[in-house]
């Protein structure tokens, strides 16, 4: 019966952190200093994601536009609308946007956006589901592993642990 | 072993932390650039190629820029300084750059003076105050405006010098406490030549060191390190052999394949010695027409009798001079442990006597002496500013504190770069004389020892974020350097020479005409795009670099050796009192001190002592035991001058009768890192000049040691007494 006690030991240990982390993970996003639409953008105005995530077929992040690349369009496009003037008004104060933080991924998982974007040539809205619908972003995929590794199965990728545990 | 309720516990108490703390959520803000730097491309390093200004060797640097941020500094491969080499005190620059203590803002003076108490004021109010001082003095006596700063090169020296000349001042000082003015008085008086040589480590067969530190802290650490490289294994079928003189087993001396002890300042009889063997054996052609020589008083030294003076075995002199001989092309060469006894041009002049009778001036393996200026050669006198003799200008600062102390300077503009309340011997009153000066107003990136004396700082920024150009004293003659921001100016900091070109443009006048451009970068831009050289390119490549050296100068006294003037070097302190010799050295990681504010550079180990973050003082076992005194003690070392403590630390390899201590150590305000490390070494200096060159003498006082108790103990890496006890050395 020892190894029963272990168990028992072990999950009293270990459950209650695995629980905490799961609320972390789905913790709601917080509203954004500015009402961006990723649908405005993408699916009105067919504007690619890359114009403004201009880093996601380099590096590991997809980069979010600087306060210049906003304005360099808003200067004179939509300039009268409320959510473009607060733009304008952190440009003018040379601050940056404080953004939140709206797709989470555990840090002991390497996710490089350029290898999936660059080389598995993977659609964005394949991990981003939703994005090109709604007008505040969201994330609408929970990047559990099984969801992971049945995509780099479909695709013959490595399921090696260290191609994103490393 | 644990029970289960105690199991339990920890567990809860586990899942406990983990709840308020250990699971901390990634970061919740993202926060984009308002403007992107320049290049900006996230993922993507870009490579800017500039120029080190950690010590003055001028080495070429690429800086790895990545998201906005230096990374990473490397050796340029380019550049023929370092050929993509890097020393350790390059590559701490980044954190010279992203230091938490550099000033971002100027500061005036809040509390009385030497306090070291600012508080930060606008720049434009700072500029103010600099101007109505300028304007001030300007007034009333131009002569009374002093300029002190490190020895400058290329336009920034350039910019001061005509500013200076424009404003009507002639006291600039430049101070070096490692300047190589007995080099080249040295030079001056065997070859004919007042200038530093290129001396072609790679291309010869023998080299002889005398207390020539030149893999840490000569004049070209990289430099001379790739060459020394080359010279050991570049060529298939020779190996160069290193013999080396001195009085201590520096890092240098340790890649010897033959180390001579010799006693503190011994180091011209020595070369001496080997010169009488060459002359009487009649080894080399040129030592077989050196009859004149001899008669001059060189048959005098024989080897036992330099034997007797130097600590070194007669025949050991014998075989190097035979060795020497048969071995051409063969380089001598000295260091500043022998340039900076009171003796020094005698040493220096003796070793290049050595040279001349081996008959390698002028020759591959030997010394030259390229014309560094070549490239300027149609810029008249002025070019002389853009490379000026790297001397220490210890006669100008002596010079200046005398009329310091009189009330002849109504304003003094210091530059941050040296730190002269440090670096200099505490006889000459440097801190009170300074003090005296009505205004002082000081360029600099940090608050050291002599920038918190002023009443204005005005922060400047690191040699990574400004327009530069510079010239090596060592390493290709005819290569130019350029420095370029490899990063965004990190605080609110601005160039001196920039600042010195907006203050001239406003006094008005000569001062203004004398300095006619907008900023230093379009002073560097307008000259050598007037040259024909392509800037883009230039910047590109960090300089410009021609294949081939300019020619060589005629070395007109090589042809005719003469007997240097012997003179004996001479140690202050009465020897039954201060029984020991002070040797001191520049360290390897701190160079005068400079260094100490980075962590890097303090935790890097002696490569000897392996010691770091303290200072300590190395004897041979054997004068440790007279005084009763072993490793890792805690001792004062008094001189006539002062006294200071540092940590014992044995070495068998330095001679009987000497205690060394590196430089470097010992700051009162310089950063966190810097200060409470031990004590400062420059405090048991005298003020003493070499003879000749009047060069700040270093080696010439004597010490004695007594046990006393510090806090906490040496932290080393290897204990090397021990070692030395298992293969029964000690």
């Amino acid at each position: 019966m020892a190894w029963k006690r272990r168990l028992a030991v072990l999950t009293l240990a270990f459950l209650p952190p695995a629980l905490v982390f799961a609320v972390a993970v789905r913790a709601e996003t917080a509203p954004q200093p500015i009402r961006f639409s990723h649908k405005v953008h993408y699916t009105d105005n067919r504007i690619d994601c890359r114009f403004c995530h201009s880093a996601a077929n380099k590096s590991q992040y997809a980069n979010l536009p600087s306060v210049q690349k906003c304005m360099a369009c808003h200067r004179s496009v939509a300039a009268g609308n409320p959510e473009v003037m607060k733009i304008a008004k952190y440009w003018k104060e040379k601050k940056p946007i404080p953004w939140n933080r709206v797709t989470e991924l555990p840090d002991f998982v390497y996710f490089p956006h350029f290898r999936m974007v660059t080389y598995g040539k993977i659609p964005c809205l394949t991990c981003h589901p939703g994005t090109d619908r709604v007008a505040a972003a969201e994330q609408r995929q929970e990047f559990a592993m099984g969801w992971c590794l049945q995509c780099h199965r479909s695709r013959g990728v490595s399921i090696d642990c260290w191609t994103c545990h490393i | 072993m644990l029970d289960r309720r105690e199991f339990l516990k920890i567990s809860g108490a586990t899942a406990f932390a983990a709840l308020f703390g250990g699971c901390e959520r990634m970061p919740q803000k993202l926060i984009p650039f308002v403007i992107p730097p320049e290049h900006y491309v996230l993922g993507e390093s870009l490579w800017y190629a500039s120029a080190c200004r950690q010590c003055p060797a001028g080495c070429g640097i690429v800086v790895r820029n990545s998201a906005g941020r230096a990374k990473k500094i490397e050796g340029n491969p380019l550049h023929p300084v370092n050929r993509g080499k890097l020393c350790a005190r390059g590559h701490a620059g980044l954190q010279a750059l992203y230091h938490p203590e550099r000033l971002g803002r100027p500061l005036r003076l809040d509390g009385p003076r030497g306090s070291g108490k600012f508080k930060e004021i606008p720049w434009e109010e700072a500029l103010n105050l600099l101007l109505s001082g300028l304007k001030k003095v300007r007034a009333e006596a131009p002569s009374s405006l002093l300029m002190l700063t490190d020895p400058m090169r290329g336009h920034r020296n350039l910019v001061a010098a005509r500013f200076m000349k424009g404003f009507g001042s002639p006291n600039r000082v430049a101070w070096d406490p490692f300047g190589q003015d007995a080099q080249l008085a040295a030079n001056e008086a065997v070859y004919g030549v007042r200038d530093l040589p290129e001396a072609d480590l790679a291309g010869t067969r023998y080299l002889l060191s005398f207390s020539g530190d030149f893999l840490e802290t000569g004049i070209s650490p990289v430099h001379y390190g790739y060459a020394y490289g080359r010279m050991r294994q570049a060529r298939p079928t020779v190996r160069g052999k290193f013999v080396h003189l001195g009085p201590r087993l520096s890092m240098t001396a340790a890649n010897a394949d033959v180390f001579l002890p010799i006693a503190l300042g011994t180091e011209g009889f020595a070369a001496l010695g080997i010169a009488h063997v060459l002359v009487k054996e009649k080894l080399t052609r040129a030592a077989g027409n050196a009859s004149a020589l001899w008669e001059a008083g060189l048959k005098e030294y024989t080897p036992e009798e330099v034997g007797k003076r130097t600590g070194a075995v007669p025949e050991d002199l014998v075989e190097v001079a035979r060795e020497f001989a048969s071995n051409q092309p063969g380089l001598a060469l000295a260091g500043d442990g022998a340039a900076s006894c009171t003796n020094g041009v005698f040493h220096l002049s003796c070793v290049a006597l050595l040279n001349v009778l081996a008959g390698n001036v002028g020759k591959t393996g030997g010394i030259s002496f390229p014309d560094r200026l070549a490239p300027f050669s149609g810029r008249g006198a002025e070019a002389g500013l853009l490379l000026p003799p790297p001397g220490s200008g210890y006669e100008d600062v002596r010079d200046a504190i005398g009329k310091m102390g009189k009330g002849a300077f109504r304003l003094a503009i210091f530059s941050g770069d040296t730190n002269p309340a440090f670096t200099l011997a505490p006889s000459l009153s440097f801190r009170e004389a300074f003090l005296s000066v009505p205004m002082i107003v000081s360029f600099a990136p940090f608050l050291d020892e002599t920038s918190s004396l002023s009443d204005l700082v005005l922060p400047t920024p690191t040699y990574l974020e400004e327009w530069w150009d510079d010239i090596a004293p060592v390493g290709h003659g005819g290569a130019v350097t350029f420095g370029q921001p490899v990063v965004p100016p990190y605080r609110d900091t601005r160039p001196m020479p920039d600042v010195l070109i907006a203050a001239a443009r406003e006094l008005g006048g000569p001062v203004a005409s004398a300095l006619p451009w907008g900023s230093s970068r379009e002073c560097i831009e307008k000259t050598y795009a007037g040259m024909g050289i392509r800037l883009e390119e230039a910047h590109r490549d960090g300089g410009v670099f021609p294949g081939k050296e300019a020619a060589s100068r005629p070395a007109p006294k090589a042809g005719k050796p003469s007997l240097p003037q012997v003179s004996e070097a001479s140690f202050e302190g009465d020897p039954a009192r201060f029984p020991l010799l002070l040797h001191v050295y520049p360290s390897i990681s701190l160079y005068d001190g400079r260094g100490a504010n980075l962590s890097w550079l303090q935790e890097l180990p002696d490569p000897i002592a392996t010691a770091v973050w303290r200072n300590w003082v190395e004897v041979n076992p054997a004068t440790a035991a007279k005084f009763g005194l072993s490793d890792g003690d805690g001792v004062t070392v008094s001189s006539p001058y002062g006294s200071i403590t540092a940590f014992l630390v044995l070495h068998p390899a330095i001679a009987e009768g000497v205690a060394a201590m590196p430089l470097g150590q010992g700051h009162t305000r310089y950063g966190r890192n810097a200060v409470n490390r031990g004590d400062n070494p420059y405090r048991l200096l005298p003020s003493a000049s070499e003879g000749a060159s009047r060069a700040p003498a270093r080696q010439s006082t004597r010490v004695s040691l007594a046990r006393t108790k510090l806090s906490g103990a040496l932290v080393r890496t290897v204990s090397t007494e021990g070692q030395w006890l298992y293969e029964n050395i000690l």
